[in-house]
């Protein structure tokens, strides 16, 4: 128990490290490459995924147990 | 909602809670897809109107905001963890915080970029309030219907976030069942995606008009 719950606290911190280097990097991206708005949008369908997947657990939707 | 909830089928006969549980999650979800239509339409209204250009907005204020509502998604997905596993303090907590950094997002956009008040404030090289009105064409139309619509949102999750953490308080969430908890973490991740594409489109992409 303790470790599942160390383990899901874990992925928190990971989903939003990830999500602060790609935030940071979006910003660079358009601030001093002028990058175009298909690189801005696959860092931000990479954000997108990130949360569905692990903040929102859109997987809980086909499996069978409770919470 | 609550853990003394019970549920019943059109014959009343007693639904299972995971059975429940199951049709409650497949509703939000459906419910979060509908949105995506309203959402889309600001964003297509956004590349038709403008383009490939922007109105200068301030880059600080656009990151700042943003990063206190990734920062507020860590906290609910904490207070969801938290819940999860009966640790019913850091439960609390973590929506506290939540709400507060929802709260300053959304004075974020309403004070600071829409500049309801009219303030002005430049400190350390930067304008702290914004200056574009909703009259200011495409460009103030589209921008106050896109954050408007967005801060609206991110009001009701608020409203939401606090009604959780008073039942949090009374005791009716536990680990086994906490819809209602799991519910409000979803709608708010929902905000903060849209967000995640509302962003770039308003701050970053194009260049500046």
């Amino acid at each position: 128990m303790e470790e599942k719950k160390k383990a899901a606290y874990r992925l928190g911190v990971i989903t939003f490290v990830i999500l602060a280097v790609l935030t940071v990097a979006e910003y660079y991206a358009s601030v001093s490459l002028a990058a175009s708005a298909v690189i801005m949008f696959i860092i931000a369908f990479l954000k997108a995924g990130v949360i569905v997947q692990n903040f929102m657990h859109i997987s809980r939707l086909w499996r069978e147990e409770g919470h | 909602m609550s853990a003394v909830t019970t549920h019943h089928d059109a014959h009343g006969h007693e639904v299972p809670y995971e059975v429940q549980l199951r049709s409650n999650r497949l509703g939000l979800w459906l419910f979060c897809f509908s949105e995506v239509f309203l959402f889309l339409a600001l964003l297509v209204a956004r590349f038709y109107l403008w383009g490939n250009t922007r109105p200068e907005l301030s880059q600080v204020l656009g990151l700042l905001t943003t990063s206190i509502l990734l920062v507020s998604s860590f906290f609910m997905n904490r207070a969801e963890t938290a819940i999860a596993h009966g640790d019913r303090k850091t439960f609390l907590n973590g929506l506290l915080i939540t709400a507060l950094l929802g709260t300053l997002f959304f004075v974020g956009v309403v004070v600071m970029e829409w500049n309801v008040f009219g303030l002005e404030l430049e400190l350390f090289g930067v304008e702290w309030f914004g200056h574009l009105r909703p009259t200011d064409g495409v460009f103030g139309g589209v921008f106050f219907a896109m954050t408007g619509m967005h801060a609206l949102h991110v009001l009701s999750g608020i409203v939401f976030i606090l009604i959780v953490w008073a039942n949090g308080r009374k005791g009716h969430f536990s680990p086994e069942r906490h819809w209602g908890v799991e519910a409000c973490a979803i709608y708010w991740h929902y905000v903060d995606v849209v967000w995640v594409f509302f962003y770039p489109a308003l701050y970053l992409i194009g260049h500046v008009a």
